[in-house]
């Protein structure tokens, strides 16, 4: 007696249930309920059905590259019963069993960490863009203007330009506004 | 009372027999084993069978479907059935190893995209190279025009 796996969400059968389809060639189809046999019947790609393990290996739902997956394998030569092999077997499933979980649940627990990343950037977006929620616009506009005052006095910088034609140019360098970041380019029209 | 319709499948025969086993066709998994070249040299150069569509002698590997004479499987090709099936089989196909891996026993592995041309029907040169003419007759009639 085999514990099959099933053709369309790779869950086991166990013996008794499901039914299964052999085609032509001779390669059989297990199903472990008639969902699957149906979904199979209407030719549904288990790679993009939500709800199978190969989707959620193939879309990295799921830890699926590991050496703990090398264990369980399909070992069509039987071994002679032996008592002290069948009882270390036996610890070892155990052992590999729960490294298997501790490592698939570490996977899901490192995936999920990224959407916390994301919310965190979201947040720091959100008050970015409405931080006149929380502090007012206006809050200090007398001091700024007062300082803009002072700052258009000073007279813009000039600057040597030697254009394409190599012949020499003086014009007014363009003005950094900090508050805004905007780059205001008067004067940089060229006169020829 | 009421009549109660007593047969609901009367008439239904055509929409059975499409779904009947023996009617199925190849699936993608198997084509996938067509293309390979030493399978898809067989299927290409098939003996004449007079019980087939053409004598199986105009054979589609992708589509797996037999056609009466050259004109019809090249008309075949510029079909969206036949683009879409190009399409499907980029992607390896889902097979039953595939889904053993998928339930943990081995590694999983992702599908690899590989790029897939519709066969060569033009005729090969003395080397056995294939010839593969993109000039279309339209563009022909201009080159000969300009060239005297």
């Amino acid at each position: 007696m085999r514990i099959e796996t099933c053709y369309f969400c790779s869950s086991r059968i166990y013996p008794g249930h499901g039914i299964q389809f052999v085609r032509n060639d001779c390669k059989i189809f297990r199903f472990c309920r008639s969902k699957c046999h149906a979904a199979f019947k209407k030719k549904k790609n288990p790679r993009k059905t939500k709800w199978t393990k190969a989707y959620r290996k193939t879309a990295g739902k799921e830890l699926a590259i590991d050496p703990s997956f090398e264990f369980e394998k399909r070992r069509n030569a039987p071994v002679k019963y032996s008592r002290e092999l069948w009882t270390k077997t036996i610890e070892a499933m155990k052992k590999v069993e729960e490294i298997r979980q501790r490592r698939s649940n570490n996977y899901i627990m490192q995936r999920l960490r990224k959407g916390r990343e994301v919310e965190w950037q979201r947040d720091v977006r959100e008050v970015q863009r409405d931080i006149s929620l929380i502090k007012s616009p206006a809050a200090g506009l007398k001091q700024r203007q007062l300082a803009e005052e002072t700052e258009m006095e000073i007279e813009p910088e000039t600057i040597e330009v030697v254009d394409a034609k190599g012949r020499k140019q003086v014009i007014e360098a363009p003005v950094m506004v900090p508050a805004t970041g905007d780059m205001i380019e008067d004067g940089g029209d060229i006169e020829l | 009372m009421t009549y109660k319709r007593k047969k609901y499948h009367h008439g239904d025969t055509h929409l059975k027999k499409r779904w009947r086993v023996r009617n199925r066709k190849k699936d993608l998994d198997q084509i996938d084993d067509d293309i390979k070249e030493e399978n898809a040299d067989k299927l290409l150069n098939q003996s004449v069978d007079l019980d087939l569509p053409g004598a199986a002698q105009h054979y589609c590997i992708h589509c797996a479907r037999y056609f009466i004479d050259d004109q019809a499987l090249n008309e075949h090709f510029k079909t969206k059935v036949h683009k879409r099936r190009l399409k499907a089989l980029e992607l390896e196909p889902y097979t039953i190893e595939e889904s053993e891996r998928a339930a943990g026993f081995g590694n999983f592995k992702l599908p690899s995209k590989r790029k897939i041309t519709t066969q060569n029907t033009a005729k090969s040169d003395a080397d056995g190279d294939a010839i593969i003419d993109e000039i279309s007759p339209s563009k022909k009639v201009k080159v000969s025009e300009n060239d005297p």
